[in-house]
C-alpha cells in the first residue's frame, strides 16, 4: 500500500503544481471558513428547497423558537424561552426578549405569527408539505407570547419546531417579498448572509448581536463562504488543492488516504439518511408500465444486494433497514416488514412470471454518488432490468421526481434529522408530489398514525403502513448513511448524528 | 505525370519501415485481443464483486493473483474490461470509418469528376460540414435521442466524412483527365464503369492513409463523449467511461484513470503509425 500512496502523492503534487496552487494551510489568517459543497441550492430560503444543504445554512443563518440538543436530543429553549401544552391541539410558547434580526429589528410575537400563519397556508407552495400540514394557525397573545393552533395532535411537533421552522422577519420580509428575500434573507442566527448568488455561492459573517447565552453559542469564526461544485471529484480536488477548508459526504473509499494527508483529516459518523430506491407503482410515467407490475418489483428488491452496498460499498457501519424508514425513528418497526434477501434467481423467475423473461428498458435516475448508482445498475443489469443510469444534480432530479417524470431513481432521505417516522413516511406516501405509490390504504394509516398522541395507535397504523409498503414493495430502502467529513487538520470540527454541521461551534485549532 | 524523383535518405526509410511495423504490431496484437481476449481471461467484464473492490494492478503491492490489472470501483476485472473495450474502440472506429468513408469518397469523387454545378454542391456540402462543430452535434443528438452504441457510429459516421471528400476530390481531379480515363471513356465504358473501376483504384491509397486518420479520431471522440457521459452508455466498458468512471479515484488510485487512458494512447499510436507507413510505402510505390 505504501508505494500507491507515494504514486498518489506524487500525481496530487503534479495536479497541484499544474494548477498553480501550493496546499495552503487553512485560512486561519483571514479567519474565513471555505466551505464547498455539491448540492447546489437553487433558493436558501428554508422553506423553499428541500435538499439537506437547505437545512444546514438555515442552522447557521436562522434560529427557531426550539433547539433540540445534537449530544442528548433533548429540547432546548431557543427563541422560545417555555412552551406550554395545554390540550392536544395547542402550543403556547413564551418568546425570549432582546433578540435582534441580523437588520437590527427587534424579535417579537408579531414575526413568529406571521412565519406559521404563512407556512400554515397551503398557497404558500412550500417544498416540503408533510412538514407543515398539521399547523393550522398561530395567533399573538402578547408581545412575547404566543399560541398555535395544530389542526390535528403532532406528538412530534417540538422536534418539528426546533428542526424545520425557523423564525422569518415579518417587516422586512413584507418590504422585501418573498423573492427579495431569497436572494438577501435576514434571520436572527449566529451568522448572517452578506451575500447570495443562487445555486453558486453564499457567503457568511458573524452576527456581532446576536443574543447571549444561547444554546448555539456566539460564532468563533468570523467569515463562513459556502461554495457549490458540480461533483464529487472537483470537491476532493478542492480540498486536496487547499482552496477548501470543509467538504463532506466525500467517498467512503478515500477517508484513509485523506487522513493520511498531513493538513486534511477525513471523519465520519453514522447519521439519519437512508438511500433508497423509488419505483413507479402508481403508473405516473405511463399506464401499465414494468413498475406497476408488482412481481417486478419484487424482482428488484431481489435482485440488489443491498447488505454488499452496505457493508462494502457504503461502509462505516452502515445498515440495511427492513422498514421503509430509519431504525431509531419512532413508529418504524421492522418486525413486520417483508423482508427481500438478495437473491437474483428468484429475480429472475419472478421478471420472467411478470412477462419479462428478456427484462426491460428503464431510466435508472439519480443524484447518489456515481459509483453507488453502478452498482445498483450493474445488480438491475443482471437479472436482465437494462437500467440506464441517469446521473443529476439534486435539485434538477427532485424537480422530476416531483414531476411524476421518474419511473425509477436513487435518492436519499434524511427526515430532517426528525427522529420519528411522520418525518418520512408522509413524504413518499401521503398522496403527494413525491408519492410514487398512491395507495389508498397506506395513505389512511399515514392520516390515522400522525393525528395521534396514543403511541399504540399510532404504532399500529404505522407498522400496518410498513407491512403493506414492503409487501407492495413500493419504495426500496438501500442502506442507512454514514456521513463523511473532510477538513483542514487546522479546524476543530465536531460532526453530530443529526447531519447537521454546526458551523458556528467550530472553531481554529 | 512528371514529377521530381525523390530520394528518400535510407535512415529515414529505416525509421519509417520500422514506425510502421510497430504500428502494425500494436494494432494487431490490440485487434487480437478484441476478438478473442474476452474467451482468454478468466473474468466476466460485467460482473461486480464488491468484496473485492479497487485491488491495484499486478506491479503494485496488495494485488491478487488472478486480476492481472486489478479491479475497478465495484470489483470488476479491470483486464476483462480494458479488453472488451478494445472491441467497442475497434468496432466504433471501424463502423464509423466505412460510414463516413461511403460518404465522403462518393461526395468527393463525383464532386472531383463532373466539376462545374456538382462541384459547387460538394464544395457547398464540405463547407457547411467543417463549419458544424462535432461536440456540439453529439451533445444535441445525444440529448434528443438518448445514448447508444449504434447512435455514436452514426453520429460519428455522419460527421467525419469532411476529409475523405476533400482528399477525394482533390486527388479524382488530378486523376480524371489521365489517359487511361480517357481511353476507357472512349472504350464505352459506363459511368459507373469509370467511377469505381478506373479512378477509384487510383485514388484508393491517399484514402487509405485518410482512413487511418479519420479511425483514430472517431477512436479518440468516442472517449471523449464517453468522458462526458454522452457515448456510450455504461456499463458497456468504454475506455473513456472508464477514465470517467475513475476520475473520483485518481488521486489516490491512479491506475484505474492510467490504464485505460495508456491503452487509448497506444491504440491510437499505433493506428497513426500504420496511416504515416501506408502513406510512405504507397507513395514510394507510385514513384517506381
Amino acid at each position: 500500500m505504501r508505494r500507491q500512496t507515494r504514486l498518489g502523492a506524487a500525481i496530487l503534487t503534479a495536479v497541484l503544481l499544474g494548477a498553480g496552487a501550493v496546499p495552503a494551510a487553512a485560512q486561519k489568517s483571514a479567519d474565513t471558513l471555505r466551505i464547498v459543497m455539491r448540492d447546489a441550492l437553487p433558493n436558501v430560503d428554508p422553506y423553499y428547497n428541500n435538499l439537506r444543504t437547505g437545512v444546514v445554512m438555515h442552522h447557521q443563518g436562522w434560529d427557531a423558537l426550539v433547539y433540540r440538543n445534537p449530544d442528548t436530543f433533548k429540547l432546548e429553549p431557543l427563541l422560545a424561552t417555555e412552551w406550554k401544552l395545554p390540550d392536544a391541539t395547542t402550543i403556547e410558547f413564551t418568546l425570549r426578549p432582546g433578540v435582534k434580526f441580523h437588520d437590527g429589528s427587534a424579535f417579537t410575537a408579531d414575526d413568529v405569527v406571521y412565519t406559521i400563519n404563512l407556512i400554515a397556508d397551503p398557497a404558500s407552495r412550500l417544498s416540503t408539505p408533510s412538514n407543515y400540514n398539521w399547523l393550522e394557525k398561530a395567533e399573538k397573545t402578547g408581545d412575547l407570547s404566543v399560541r398555535v393552533k395544530l389542526k390535528r395532535p403532532n406528538p412530534a411537533a417540538l422536534e418539528y419546531f426546533a428542526l424545520v421552522i425557523p423564525i422569518y422577519p415579518k417587516a422586512y420580509r413584507e418590504k422585501v417579498g418573498a423573492e427579495g428575500y431569497a436572494k438577501a434573507p435576514v434571520g436572527a442566527g449566529p451568522y448572517k448572509m452578506t451575500k447570495v448568488e443562487p445555486g453558486v455561492s453564499i457567503d457568511f459573517e458573524r452576527f456581532e448581536d446576536y443574543w447571549a447565552g444561547s444554546p448555539k453559542g456566539k460564532a468563533a469564526i468570523k467569515k463562513m463562504s459556502v461554495r457549490f461544485v458540480p461533483d464529487a471529484a472537483t470537491e476532493m480536488t478542492e480540498l486536496l488543492a487547499g482552496r477548501a477548508d470543509w467538504i463532506w459526504n466525500m467517498n467512503p473509499d478515500q477517508i484513509d488516504p485523506v487522513n493520511r494527508m498531513p493538513h486534511l483529516q477525513a471523519v465520519r459518523k453514522e447519521s439519519m439518511r437512508i438511500g433508497y430506491l423509488s419505483l413507479d407503482a402508481a403508473a405516473r410515467t405511463g399506464a401499465d408500465n414494468p413498475m406497476t407490475k408488482l412481481k417486478v418489483r419484487q424482482a428488484i428488491w431481489y435482485a440488489i444486494d443491498r447488505k454488499a452496498i452496505a457493508e462494502k460499498l457504503v461502509t462505516g457501519g452502515s445498515r440495511v433497514p427492513s422498514a421503509p424508514c430509519i431504525p431509531s425513528q419512532f413508529g418504524c418497526d421492522g418486525e413486520v416488514a417483508a423482508t427481500y434477501d438478495y437473491n437474483p434467481a428468484k429475480a429472475k423467475q419472478l421478471l420472467t412470471e411478470a412477462g419479462y423473461p428478456d427484462g426491460f428498458d428503464v431510466e435508472l435516475a439519480s443524484y447518489v454518488l456515481p459509483q453507488w448508482g453502478s452498482a445498483v445498475q450493474n445488480y438491475l443489469h443482471a437479472v436482465g432490468i437494462r437500467a440506464k443510469l441517469n446521473q443529476l444534480q439534486t435539485a434538477a432530479l427532485i424537480q422530476r421526481a416531483k414531476a411524476g417524470e421518474l419511473r425509477a431513481y436513487l435518492g436519499s432521505w434524511g427526515s430532517y434529522s426528525i427522529n420519528d417516522v411522520s418525518a418520512i413516511l408522509p413524504n413518499f406516501f401521503d398522496g403527494g408530489a413525491d408519492d410514487y405509490a398512491r395507495d389508498p390504504d397506506v395513505q389512511q394509516w399515514l392520516v390515522q398514525g400522525g393525528s395521534s398522541i396514543s403511541p399504540e395507535v399510532r404504532k399500529e397504523a404505522y407498522s400496518a403502513a410498513i407491512k403493506k409498503i414492503t409487501e407492495q414493495a413500493y419504495w426500496a430502502p438501500l442502506h442507512t448513511y454514514v456521513t463523511t467529513y473532510g477538513h483542514a487538520r487546522q479546524l476543530d470540527f465536531t460532526p453530530y448524528p443529526d447531519e447537521l454541521p454546526r458551523f458556528y461551534l467550530a472553531k481554529w485549532k | 505525370m512528371s514529377e521530381p524523383i525523390a530520394i528518400l535518405p535510407p535512415q529515414t526509410l529505416r525509421v519509417g519501415t520500422a514506425g510502421f511495423a510497430i504500428g502494425i504490431a500494436i494494432v494487431a496484437v490490440i485487434a487480437a485481443a478484441a476478438v478473442v481476449g474476452n474467451s482468454l481471461v478468466p473474468y466476466d467484464p460485467f460482473t461486480q464483486d464488491l468484496g473485492n473492490r479497487l485491488k491495484p494492478p499486478f506491479w503494485m503491492e496488495g494485488s491478487e493473483a488472478g486480476h492481472l490489472l486489478g479491479t475497478d470501483q465495484l470489483g470488476r476485472d479491470y483486464l476483462a474490461r480494458l479488453v472488451y473495450g478494445a472491441r467497442i474502440s475497434l468496432l466504433i472506429g471501424i463502423m464509423t470509418v466505412i460510414t463516413s468513408g461511403l460518404i465522403g469518397i462518393t461526395l468527393g469523387i463525383l464532386g472531383g469528376f463532373f466539376g462545374g454545378r456538382v462541384d459547387d454542391f460538394v464544395l457547398f456540402a464540405i463547407t457547411t460540414r467543417l463549419s458544424i462543430p462535432v461536440v456540439l452535434v453529439a451533445l444535441a443528438v445525444v440529448g434528443l435521442m438518448g445514448s447508444g452504441l449504434g447512435l455514436v457510429v452514426a453520429t460519428l459516421g455522419l460527421l467525419l466524412w469532411d476529409r475523405f471528400a476533400v482528399v477525394a476530390r482533390a486527388t479524382t481531379m488530378q486523376v480524371r483527365n489521365h489517359d487511361y480515363v480517357s481511353a476507357a471513356w472512349c472504350a464505352g465504358a459506363s459511368m459507373p464503369h469509370l467511377l469505381i473501376k478506373e479512378i477509384l483504384p487510383n485514388i484508393a491509397s491517399h484514402l487509405a492513409v485518410v482512413a487511418t486518420l479519420e479511425m483514430a479520431l472517431a477512436i479518440l471522440l468516442e472517449a471523449a463523449l464517453s468522458f462526458l457521459g454522452l457515448g456510450v452508455p455504461p456499463p458497456l466498458p468504454s475506455w473513456g467511461l472508464m477514465i470517467a468512471e475513475g476520475k473520483d479515484y485518481m488521486f489516490f488510485s491512479p491506475w484505474v484513470i492510467m490504464i485505460p487512458g495508456v491503452a487509448l494512447f497506444v491504440l491510437v499510436l499505433g493506428i497513426n503509425l500504420v496511416g504515416d507507413g501506408l502513406r510512405n510505402l504507397l507513395g514510394s510505390e507510385r514513384l517506381r
